[in-house]
């Protein structure tokens, strides 16, 4: 644990003195000694309320305001993929298998205000996601989609190797480059001018709402936006069986710098964005919170 | 009209609620093919023909692929929908993993199977089926992954085309991979499919990694974890289909050994399997279902797909083997295997095509270690033909086939005798492997040379000796050049429990040519234990060059002892902590020389004396003295002790005494020996009339084979006052010659007894306290007598 602090420490000190153009101002564990491993970390727009699974796959809310950790719903699974929606809601998907052993999911929301968990999607056979938008958050599912609201903003999402945008309404269908096994972690940048995803094969792809792509940035993964310039994704290597190393890079979504915000060795993985705030975990389970300042 | 309208719009609406319900219903698997591409990570198993990195060899990449192209063709006849995760074997298409694990949950997929194949990584070669899902064993992290891999890997077990060596086995990846805590395997973290990663059997088991090179086998492997998946949504019953598998191979042909390195193989797969068999499914009616051919892969696999369950006969053909037919049974939705072991055609009569050793009247004789080999144009039934085989005069042997029953070799179990004529006859009662027995017999002569065993000529430890416990080195001499390949593996050193102790292989010396002698000498990696017993066994393989070996295995007894041990009653007279006191004397022969330094292996203070010498032709003796004068004076009766550091030089080492003109030699010992070693001898040669100065030591050349050349050391040298009684007095000895032995007797435990000539030569020894004299030629002797580190001299008439 000490090893991985300062091996941290030391890149955060490292990138200052290179003058490079960007500072890691803080790093701070999270949750330490209250919760056990924790993963799938999804930040709140304003970055101060955390959703993260637990090992068993429970669903957590840690608001790091009140420094209050609540359960958001002990289904197996309902941690991960879950969202935050523009109107501040968690959107979430449980499962269960049946008799017959087909997994059967339902579509969810929470009420962080009142605690309160409702069903906005039957449980159902097949594949049932959590999608978040601007103004709300969605359902997608085979047998009936849920929207939270007449007008849920914009929201993005990704189907097999098509990537779907919805902007006032009017949804949009694209798939700028090839990828066989297809498109994953769709994202929005926050001005809502552009949109990140990952293509199986090809890596991150910028495009703008037209669909043209407007830079390859490599082959990472899990991309979240910082701020409208910057991205922050997931670069892990594995010999196929296990991950033999993992670290959180800076990538500017433009395609023209990127560098390193944890050593390889960090195992670091699974970034999310929020409120300036970039929040990870690590291959054991332990989250960690990052600020940064990014020099122009 | 419009009712008819009605009536189109409610059946097109009732048929998309049917293919709803059916979607609804239908179970969705998503296949993983680990790895992808052909690089490190991608398991390239270097099989002949191919070269490392050669992407037509074995990969563990491009059969994942196979298997998991033919699981997603199979599924989607059975009314499966199916996600796959890749569907070639390129760089590209080796996901991440996170990347694997978040396709299948955004596919929705009720399960999801990582298909690989194992390997141990080790010397060890195993091959059976195992399963992991994520969790500790028994209790897996999503529901129901337990039961899907029991459901697997009966399915997989159940395949009779390849050799299993054990059942098997179905883990929670955090109870295998326990150093990972609960990390696990990268494909089942976070996947929220109830998955399983199946290593289906071991690519490093050679004949396995053959198999898989093979595309029906690997077909096979999708076919049976589809019949997992069927187990596991009940749907066994719903698929009308069955499939047939086997494998061909030779009723006794082994299967080459192509590779550089000779591996493993288990049962069936020892048998050389059949290339472009052609394998043909017959109906009742005899018409021709299906036709297929074994590939030219290694492997024999044939399959039949799709088969409409009912009885058909398997028919296989090869131009050199007789067909075979079997009857078969196919279920629906079940696999059947039939294997064949075809017979070869022979089709004309087994002889002799070439024969060894070659000898007519008048050729150099033949070795007596020469084995004979027969080499046939068929391979023969190892019954009649050894059956078959006589010798005159007969010899005990063995029998061995090589290349698959075509050579016979035998193998006389000692040596044939040396200067006789030996006539092979093999009678024309051998058969070859279809039953044809030889048209005549087959008669050859050879004579054999004078010489059948290697002599051994010297040997240390010997029977009985003590070895000072550190750096212990052990010698072999014999009198012809040894064949030092693998020969450290022929000489073992046993502690009194039987563990073997080990080679310090980097400082073994070996015999090379030119050298007057066979030997290897090598030293122990580790010492060995004062007061403890060991045997060094030499095997009766040891053999020279010519391949002539040692009459007979021997286990030698010998000690380790502390020759460094205090002894008391002893004063110290010397220590040799200074070459500059001691000089060679000026009546060394012409070419022969000696260097007298200090060296830092020593037993006691911080030096010992070394001298380093080499015998000219015709030399007899150095003498290094003292120089100047010695205060220390020797009577008759006093007892004179050193410490020796041996090189087996077989040389004599004596003491030398002087008063005025009267000068005796006393003989120390025969340096037989590696390592340090306490001497002591009565000076009882000594004239009782007056005293002597020490003037230093003999080294005279006892062998005229061996220690031309060598180093010996010497450490504190200790007298015993002419008043005191040695180590071996104190202990009541009792020495004497009864009938073929000298039998010693003492109060504590006598460790050796050794007999020397006059002269100091060594006859010969024995561990305990009893040697056997019979046959030494009658006359005076000395008797070396060794008790608790010290040596007792006395002087016997036989």
């Amino acid at each position: 644990m000490k090893k991985m602090m300062l091996m941290m420490l030391a890149v955060a000190a490292l990138l200052p003195a290179m003058g490079q153009e960007v500072e890691v101002i803080s790093q701070r564990r999270l949750l330490e000694g209250v919760e056990g491993p924790a993963y799938y970390p999804v930040l709140n727009q304003e970055g101060n309320r955390l959703l993260f699974s637990t090992e068993d796959g429970a669903l957590k809310m840690y608001d790091m305001t009140d420094n209050v950790t609540v359960l958001v719903a002990d289904g197996y699974v309902a941690g991960n993929d879950a969202c935050w929606g523009g109107d501040g809601k968690v959107y979430f998907v449980t499962q269960r298998v049946g008799e017959d052993h087909l997994v059967y999911r339902t579509g969810r929301s929470y009420d962080v205000a009142t605690r309160q968990s409702t069903q906005l999607v039957e449980e159902q056979h097949g594949a049932v996601r959590a999608v978040p938008a601007t103004r709300g958050g969605a359902l997608k599912s085979p047998v009936r989609n849920y929207n939270s609201g007449i007008d849920i903003g914009s929201a993005a999402w990704t189907e097999g190797s098509r990537v779907h945008v919805t902007v006032g309404g009017e949804e949009r269908v694209f798939s700028p480059v090839d990828s066989w096994a297809g498109y994953l972690w769709a994202s929005l940048s926050p001005d809502g001018k552009r949109l990140a995803f990952f293509a199986a094969g090809k890596g991150i792809v910028v495009i703008d709402l037209r669909g043209q792509v407007t830079a390859m940035l490599g082959n990472y993964e899990m991309p979240c936006w910082y701020n409208n310039e910057y991205i922050v994704a997931q670069n892990a290597k594995d010999d196929g069986h296990q991950f033999t190393s993992s670290q959180i890079v800076l990538l500017k979504s433009d395609g023209t710098w990127q560098t390193e915000l944890t050593k390889s060795a960090s195992m670091a993985m699974q970034p999310t964005c929020g409120g300036g705030r970039i929040v990870y975990t690590t291959i054991d389970g332990l989250l960690y919170e990052m600020k940064i300042n990014i020099y122009q | 009209m419009k009712k008819l309208l009605l009536q189109s719009m409610m059946t097109m609406l009732l048929a998309v609620l049917a293919v709803n319900v059916a979607t609804a219903q239908q179970p969705h698997v998503y296949i993983n093919p680990g790895h992808g591409g052909y690089d490190s990570d991608d398991r390239n198993m270097v099989i002949y023909p191919f070269t490392q990195g050669d992407s037509a060899g074995s990969w563990e990449s491009k059969s994942n692929l196979r298997k998991g192209l033919a699981l997603r063709e199979i599924l989607q006849k059975k009314g499966y929908k199916t996600s796959i995760s890749r569907v070639t074997n390129t760089t590209a298409d080796d996901l991440a993993l996170s990347t694997i694990v978040a396709l299948c949950n955004q596919s929705g997929a009720d399960v999801f199977y990582s298909i690989h194949s194992n390997a141990t990584g080790t010397s060890a070669v195993n091959n059976f089926p195992m399963v992991f899902y994520r969790g500790y064993t028994g209790s897996p992290q999503v529901a129901n992954a337990d039961v899907l891999a029991a459901d697997l890997e009966p399915y997989l077990y159940a395949s009779q085309t390849t050799v299993w060596t054990h059942n098997y086995q179905i883990w929670g990846d955090w109870s295998f991979r326990p150093e990972w805590g609960t990390q696990g395997y990268g494909v089942l973290r976070g996947n929220r499919a109830v998955a399983n990663l199946s290593e289906g059997s071991f690519h490093d088991y050679i004949p396995e990694a053959y198999r898989l090179l093979g595309l029906q086998y690997c077909w096979m492997e999708g076919w049976n974890i589809s019949l997992g998946a069927d187990k596991y949504f009940d749907r066994l019953d719903q698929y009308d289909l069955g499939v047939i598998s086997g494998n061909v191979r030779d009723d006794r042909i082994k299967r080459l050994q192509e590779n550089p390195q000779p591996f493993i193989v288990y049962g069936d797969d020892n048998l050389m399997p059949i290339h472009n068999a052609t394998v043909r499914l017959l109906d009742q009616n005899g018409n021709e279902v299906q036709r297929t051919m074994t590939d030219t892969l290694r492997n024999g696999i044939y399959t039949f797909k799709y088969v409409v369950p009912g009885t058909y006969t398997v028919e296989v053909s090869e131009p050199s083997h007789f067909s075979q037919t079997a009857d078969v049974i196919v279920s629906a939705n079940a696999a059947t295997y039939q294997n064949f072991y075809l017979k070869r055609v022979r089709d004309t009569p087994p002889v002799v095509v070439e024969y060894s050793p070659v000898w007519q009247e008048g050729d150099p004789a033949v070795k007596c270690s020469e084995r004979i080999v027969l080499a046939f144009n068929w391979d023969m039934d190892s019954v009649t033909t050894c059956g078959a085989f006589r010798l005159d005069p007969p010899v005990e042997g063995t029998f061995r086939w090589e290349d698959s029953y075509y050579r016979l070799i035998f193998t006389p179990v000692d040596a044939f005798d040396v200067n006789t004529l030996y006539t092979l006859t093999l009678g024309k009662s051998a058969e070859h492997g279809g039953g044809t027995p030889m048209e005549e017999d087959f008669t050859v002569q050879f004579c054999t040379q004078p010489r059948n065993h290697l002599n051994e000529l010297a040997v240390f430890p010997y029977e009985g000796a003590q070895v000072h416990y550190t750096k212990p080195t052990v010698e072999l001499r014999v009198d012809s050049l040894l064949d030092t390949y693998n020969l450290f593996n022929r000489l073992r050193v046993l502690d009194s429990e039987g563990n073997e102790l080990s080679w310090n292989k980097r400082s073994i010396k070996y015999n090379k040519n030119g050298d007057d002698y066979g030997f290897v000498r090598i030293p122990l990696t580790k010492d060995i234990e004062p007061g403890k017993d060991y045997h060094l066994i030499l095997d009766v393989d040891i053999a020279d060059t010519a391949g002539i070996h040692l009459p007979a295995a021997r286990v030698i007894n010998f000690t380790g002892v502390d020759a460094g041990a205090g002894k008391p009653g002893m004063e110290l007279v010397e220590g040799f902590e200074d070459a500059n006191d001691y000089a060679i004397e000026d009546f060394l022969e012409e070419q022969a020389t000696m260097t007298l330094t200090t060296s830092t292996d020593r037993l006691f203070g911080s030096k010992s004396l070394q001298m380093a010498y080499d015998f000219a032709d015709g030399s007899k003796f150095f003498v290094a003295r003292l120089d100047g004068a010695w205060p220390q004076r020797f009577t008759k009766g006093d007892t004179l002790g050193i410490h020796v550091c041996g090189d087996m030089g077989y040389n004599q080492l004596s003491a030398c005494f002087a008063n005025g003109s009267d000068k005796v030699v006393v003989p120390l010992c025969l340096i037989d020996f590696h390592g340090w070693r306490y001497v002591s001898v009565a000076l009882d040669a000594l004239s009782p009339d007056h005293d002597y100065g020490f003037s230093g030591f003999k080294l005279s050349r006892a062998h005229e084979l061996m220690g031309k050349t060598g180093t010996i050391k010497l450490d504190n040298m200790l007298r015993g006052e002419s008043s005191g009684i040695n180590e071996a007095r104190l202990a009541n000895m009792q020495l004497a010659v009864n009938g073929d032995y000298i039998v010693v007797s003492a109060d504590t435990w006598v460790q050796g007894v050794e007999l020397l000539d006059v002269n100091g030569r060594h006859i010969k020894a024995a561990g305990g306290n009893c040697l056997n004299v019979a046959g030494v030629d009658p006359g005076i002797y000395i008797v070396h007598v060794h008790i608790n580190g010290s040596t007792a001299t006395e002087k016997i008439r036989l």
